[in-house]
């Protein structure tokens, strides 16, 4: 029997009104990479949050022990000293401090004179950073290094903490399939070294590989527990997360694909931030209805930045864009808006959702207009659509006055689409629409996409998880180096085909 | 599952506390009349009440338009000034213009109008910050006062327009006070029941998720500066006609009054959050604070320690009330 670093048991904590977890035990040993995997709102979170620190020992009933010391913990500072880091599924760096600062911010290394020691900063720096196999200029300011780099550096900024536990809470959905695969090779052989790993991720190919033992949860309570030794069975551990027999994930695809709706001409789009650089360089598709086109491409490939600049939420240079072949003037999301088009954005946070708003209001924001009454917005008007939405697209949440803040991901993509099913739309493009959500949810997302396509209506989708874009999409467009690489029809392409052209080899 | 509770006073007063967005300033204005009636019996008088009233009609004006102002994630100072602007352009289309007292009067409107719409264009046009933008009009529109004037009041003023502001309503009721609690009442049902009051909350709250659900930034902006401007003008002409005059130097500091009724309101400094309803009864309680320190005998210079410390506990009040909500809603995965 291996050596036990850390032990929890029975944790309880409560939220008003509901029970996240319900008495939650396990443990988690010398070197070894547990996962802990369930649907979104199963309580994970919330359990990471109590490991390390964010909720006080005040907010929960439990024990939680660490090298046969009960731990607790009244802040994060606490649980790191302790030896618990963490690593978040959003970014969380000072993008204007430099790769040394991040690393040792809150620690610095100091003088016999107490001020900073800037010359053992770099070098505690670089040591950490070889940890995560990165040999970069520690100088380098966190802004100008891609996603992957970053979350590479976070992890390097846990390591020089020296922790016994690395958690790790979706580290990957950021990050291409290829740099995937590059850190999980590096959490391997972090934990040969002799760390501890907590990792959490919904994508099921990665625990496989990664993890040697996985233990599910749903509704706040372990259910069941899997061993790599044993061999994984997939639709096993996905029953055990979703509670019921698991439906095809994906609906089969049927095509009405009729004439073509959208067509753009030699699309130019600069890049945000570098001034006198392209991300879009030419790029010219057409769009038919009924439709579903992939935008294929690895991070910075120019996608996000591409239908931004079609729906006018970014500027291009050069670009025209056709309406059933009528040229039409679009240069902010209002215009696009008015021409039947919506947009699923990428970062929920950022520009998905009003986080001062509640579940009805977010629903309403582009179609609010239509309930208006004499010149007042109709609240019964308003409370009938949105209730309409909110069960038809089963939405979990108390009700529709809750703040869309205390949702889960999942639900909180609902109600962003919700936004954009109950406006008029003809043409709807989704960027990452199942980035960081569960499976269950994901399948309905996917079955209300066929559901759309049937009326009609046309969807551009970017994704970077490649069975996604070979399963639902009807044609799939390969973007890299500002061009198109490549056009699959559909069952032309495999995951193999797509990497390469996305790759640009 | 929501549990079952003894329908307790207490329970019930948290839920309204946490819920009611106005809880705080409500709470906060009732301790205090019972506070200022006990140090001061004569301080409910209908004489009292009036001055309080009329005082506070003048400060609502300008509060109006800073709550949308702040509610949609800016910023104006430059209120005062434009405030003392429209008076005295009013006051000199009056007097050395000899126009009648309805131009003179649109005059100064069209003037702040106008400093509402400069605002409006640099904080919607260029990348300059709302309050570097409102500060640099605070100086040039202080400074047209002071060029305009030359540090000289424009004095006296028609009798005719002196006799605006000192109209009553039932023989007693300042014109002042019902005018203004309209303009509230306004602004209130226009925040709260039309497309565009949800789109000014929609921008205070996330501005780039507002543009991508088709609000039209640049208008909803427009319109919110250029009505602020328009309002501090009628303020200051309003003020013009009780003083019956219109000094260079009034205003002055006006912008900070009414920025600090807004957020002792329940006004979110960070957008997104406030009802008109609360900053009307923050600018009410402004006033009935500095009634009764007067009637009390405190200094004017200890009334500003006063200020300053009311501020700071308003501001604590509502973030404690916000954890509480965030503690109580907040399920994450």
């Amino acid at each position: 029997m291996k050596q036990t670093v850390l032990t929890v048991e029975n944790i309880i904590k409560r939220f008003p009104g509901t029970i996240a977890l319900k008495g939650v035990s396990f443990e988690l040993y010398a070197q070894e990479i547990l996962a802990l995997a369930g649907e979104n709102g199963a309580g994970k979170s919330t359990l990471m949050k109590i490991l390390s620190g964010i909720y006080s020992h005040k907010e929960y009933e439990g024990k939680i022990t660490l090298n046969g010391k009960e731990c607790q913990f009244s802040g994060t500072a606490m649980a790191e000293n302790a030896g618990i880091a963490m690593i978040y599924q959003e970014l969380n760096m000072e993008l204007d401090l430099s790769i040394a600062e991040n690393i040792v911010l809150g620690k610095y290394p100091r003088t016999k004179w107490g001020s900073i020691d800037w010359k053992q900063v770099h070098i505690e720096a670089e040591k950490a950073l070889s940890q995560v196999g990165l040999k970069l200029d520690t100088n380098t300011i966190v802004r100008n290094l891609n996603p992957s780099m970053q979350q590479l550096v976070s992890i390097a900024r846990a390591l020089y903490r020296k922790p016994q536990v690395l958690i790790l809470d979706e580290p990957t959905s950021v990050l291409t399939e290829g740099e995937a695969k590059k850190l999980m090779q590096i959490i391997c052989k972090l934990r040969d070294d002799g760390l501890s790993c907590i990792y959490i991720s919904h994508k099921l190919d990665e625990i496989f590989e990664l993890c040697d033992r996985t233990v599910v949860f749903r509704d706040g309570e372990k259910i069941s527990e899997h061993r790599k030794a044993d061999g994984y069975d997939s639709s096993k551990l996905i029953e055990d997360m979703i509670g019921r027999r698991l439906m095809a994930m994906y609906p089969s695809r049927v095509e009405h694909i009729g004439k073509e709706v959208l067509r753009i001409e030699h699309f130019q789009v600069p890049h945000p931030f570098a001034y006198g650089k392209n991300m879009i360089e030419d790029v010219s598709f057409s769009l038919r209805k009924g439709e579903i086109l992939g935008l294929a491409g690895l991070v910075g490939a120019g996608r996000s930045e591409l239908v931004s600049a079609i729906f006018g939420a970014m500027p291009r240079n050069t670009g025209r864009i056709f309406l059933e072949d009528k040229e039409i003037q679009i240069r902010e999301p209002y215009e696009a808006i008015r021409y039947g088009f919506g947009f699923l954005s990428e970062d929920r946070k950022k520009n998905g959702y009003i986080w001062s708003m509640n579940i009805r209001e977010n629903m309403t924001l582009v179609n609010l207009r239509s309930m208006v009454k004499k010149l007042f917005v109709d609240a019964k008007q308003e409370d009938i659509v949105a209730k309409e939405y909110f069960r038809r697209l089963e939405v979990k949440a108390p009700g529709l006055d809750t703040m869309i803040t205390s949702l889960s991901g999942g639900n909180q993509q609902k109600v962003i689409l919700a936004k954009w099913l109950m406006s008029n739309i003809r043409i709807l493009m989704l960027d990452e629409p199942t980035r960081g959500i569960d499976v269950g949810t994901k399948s309905e997302i996917y079955k209300l996409m066929q559901e759309l396509t049937d009326n009609g209506i046309s969807i551009i989708m970017i994704s970077s998880e490649m069975s996604e874009l070979l399963t639902m999409c009807d044609r799939i467009v390969v973007l890299g180096k500002g061009v198109i690489q490549k056009e699959f029809s559909r069952g032309e392409a495999d995951e193999v085909k797509l990497l390469q052209a996305a790759s640009c080899t | 599952m929501r549990m079952k509770t003894k329908s307790n006073g207490f329970h019930k007063f948290s839920d309204w506390f946490l819920h009611k967005p106005e809880s705080g300033i409500i709470l906060i204005l009732i301790l205090f009349v019972l506070f200022a009636t006990i140090v001061n019996p004569s301080f409910l008088s209908y004489r009292n009440v009036i001055n309080i009233f009329r005082a506070s009609g003048f400060t609502l004006i300008s509060v109006v338009g800073m709550s949308m102002i702040l509610i949609i994630g800016g910023l104006d100072l430059s209120i005062g000034s434009v405030y003392a602007l429209a008076a005295l352009i009013c006051g000199m289309a009056m007097t050395a213009s000899g126009l009648p007292i309805p131009v003179a009067i649109l005059a100064g409107l069209v003037i702040g109008l106008i400093c509402g719409a400069i605002n409006g264009l640099l904080v919607v046009y260029t990348d300059i910050p709302a309050m570097i933008a409102t500060l640099g009009m605070q100086y040039i529109a202080r400074g047209l006062v002071s060029a305009f004037s030359k540090g000289v009041p424009i004095y006296p003023l028609p009798d005719n327009f002196v006799e605006i502001e000192s109209m009553k309503l039932f023989g007693s009721v300042p014109i002042v006070v019902p005018f203004s609690i309209i303009l509230a009442i306004i602004a209130h049902v226009i925040l709260s029941k039309t497309v565009f009051g949800r789109s000014v909350y929609a921008i205070g709250g996330n501005q780039e998720a507002a543009r991508i659900s088709g609000i039209n930034l640049r208008q909803t902006k427009m319109t919110i500066y250029i009505l602020m401007g328009g309002l501090a003008s009628l303020a200051g002409i309003l003020m013009a006609s009780r003083l019956g005059s219109a000094e260079p130097s009034t205003g002055a500091g006006l912008e900070m009054k009414v920025i600090c009724a807004a957020v002792i309101g329940g006004i979110s400094v960070s957008g997104g959050m406030g009802t008109m309803l609360g900053a009307m009864l923050g600018a009410l309680f402004m006033e009935a604070l500095t009634n009764s320190l007067t009637v009390m005998k405190i200094s004017v210079y200890w009334q500003n320690v006063v200020f300053g410390i009311v501020l700071i506990l308003s501001v604590l009040l509502d973030q404690y009330k916000r954890t509480m909500i965030k503690r109580n809603s907040v399920k994450t995965s």
